[in-house]
């Protein structure tokens, strides 16, 4: 195992030379530290190392292969630091039959030496090789480095299929191996070797558009498609300080209720009796006693509670201030109904009936009541009770759930990015690490796997 | 941004339940009706609501 990465490189040299194997001039921008070099107009794969350019490997290339989405020779500024594009190269894993390719692009840098950046459908990663050995945890379901715990993604064996340029290694077309990536968005740690020789490198996701930026590439960067393993979210660092908040708006708000409970007066204002003979021909409308609503505009609650028993009363009520005739106007119905049928015992309905007139002003007021209901019920008693300033619980119920609706967004959507990013590795669903979202995650998935099991 | 805003409609919806509460709304509905003539006192059964010809239930299971 090993970590090194190709040495410092020394002061610039660009050379040309001939291709041995069909005359093409070659511009070699690494001379000294490229290992590898592909002639571009006939594909061999020559010895850099050799001043007479030895031919490696030949190799075809098909008709219709992508160029480099950044050519070759192209500079740009990463951290700070100029590095030229000298080498391209694209590897493809094979997952259930379906080929899989990602492209790789060698920097330089005569003083820094190597780096690298990766492209996979959009979504990139500036890459360098690790001086240290991460730790790999038993069974190498994760690993540590500097701190940070990385949890593996997938390991698969990656075949290059075509290079162009300067490589640091012997590279070869058809050349494959094992390689294995571990994530903590939005840094990567990937291992690739074969049998003895694993080399590792961290990658950091960066977006296309500041790759097109640093570089200097003219039109868009290709739109990222999906969610990559190490795509950092936007909304997963929010989840937390958002159920931080909805936890202090809870308390906000049960602290807000008990004020409004201890403030509002609840003044009961008006309570009377009544009797409504349903035998009775002619009016049946009265007003009541004139009654004084006092302080602010405010609620009134007015209850009504009848003893009807498999039976009805229906009455219009029109609140009324005796000074300037402002009327409201409402109308309630009591109806209870019971009985014994082939199911068992049931109830319909309820004896009493509460409404609220909103934001009514204070004055002097009196109740206009029209009771109805079928004829020949005999008798129906009911009671009308006003009270002044109720708080209303519903307001609180309505704001716990418009608290709810958006911190619950948020959290799907997070999850749904999670979901997303590990449906393509090799477990499918995120470990549990202990996370909120995990932990939900996986209570969610357990249920899944519950009601399947059922089915 | 999602945090600072989340803050902001956190306190919106506290602000608008302090006010609802303070101005005494409800989620009833009442139909208002202004100028209604003191000789209702005499006479209520000239004075008619909108929901005077309201169609009751009259069932039951």
């Amino acid at each position: 195992m090993s970590t090194r990465g190709p040495a410092p490189a020394g002061a610039p040299q660009v050379k040309s030379l001939n291709c041995p194997g069909c005359g093409a001039s070659l511009t070699v921008r690494s001379f000294g530290n490229a290992i590898t070099v592909i002639c571009s107009s006939c594909h061999s794969v020559l010895d850099a190392q050799d001043p007479k350019l030895k031919i490696l490997q030949k190799f075809r290339v098909a008709a219709n292969e992508d160029p480099p989405l950044i050519p070759l020779g192209v500079r740009g500024s990463i951290r700070g630091v100029v590095y030229e594009v000298i080498g391209f190269q694209r590897r493809t894993i094979h997952v259930e039959d379906i080929a899989y390719s990602w492209h790789e692009y060698v920097l330089f840098n005569p003083v820094k030496g190597f780096r690298y950046l990766t492209e996979y459908d959009g979504h990139w990663n500036d890459v360098s090789i690790l001086r240290s050995l991460p730790e790999l945890s038993a069974g190498g379901a994760s690993l540590k480095y500097l701190g940070e715990t990385y949890r593996h993604f997938q390991k698969a064996d990656a075949a290059t299929t075509f290079v162009l340029g300067e490589f640091p290694w012997q590279v070869r077309v058809g050349e494959t191996v094992s390689v294995s990536d571990y994530v903590s968005p939005p840094r990567v740690i990937s291992s690739e070797g074969t049998g003895k020789e694993v080399t590792w490198s961290m990658g950091e996701y960066v977006g296309g558009r500041d790759i097109w930026k640093a570089f200097k590439l003219q039109g868009d960067p290709p739109t990222p498609i999906g969610v990559y393993e190490n795509q950092p979210s936007s909304l997963s660092a929010d989840v937390r300080s958002v159920w931080v908040l909805m936890g202090v708006f809870l308390i906000l708000l049960l602290s807000l209720a008990v004020g409004v409970y201890w403030m509002e007066s609840d003044e009961q204002v008006f309570e009377q009796m009544f009797e409504f003979n349903t035998n009775a021909k002619g009016e049946a409308s009265f007003v009541t006693n004139v009654f004084q609503l006092k302080g602010r505009t405010a609620d009134v609650e007015l209850t009504t509670k009848a003893n009807v028993d498999n039976n009805w009363i229906y009455l219009n009520f029109a609140l009324i201030d005796q000074d300037t005739g402002h009327a409201y106007n409402f109308g309630r119905e009591i109806s209870y109904y019971h009985g014994y049928d082939s199911d068992g015992s049931w109830t319909e309905g309820s004896t009493s009936n509460t409404v609220t007139v909103p934001s009514v002003p204070a004055g002097n007021y009196y109740l206009r009541i029209e009771p109805e209901s079928d004829s020949d019920h005999g008798l129906i008693r009911y009671s009308v009770t006003v009270n002044r300033d109720v708080p209303q619980a519903s307001f609180f119920g309505i704001a716990v759930l418009a608290l709810l609706i958006p911190a619950g967004l948020i959290t799907w959507r997070s999850l749904n990015f999670e979901h997303l990013r590990w449906a393509e590795s090799d477990y499918g669903s995120a470990p549990n690490d202990g996370s909120l979202l995990s932990t939900v995650e996986s209570i969610t998935d357990s249920f899944k796997g519950s009601s399947g099991d059922d089915e | 941004m999602i945090r600072s805003v989340f803050l902001i409609y956190g306190l919106a919806v506290l602000g608008a339940v302090s006010f609802a509460e303070y101005r005494g709304w409800s989620l009833n509905r009442v139909d208002q009706m202004l100028n209604v003539p003191r000789s209702i006192r005499d006479n209520p059964g000239s004075y008619r609501s909108v929901y005077g010809y309201y169609h009751h239930y009259t069932g039951g299971k």
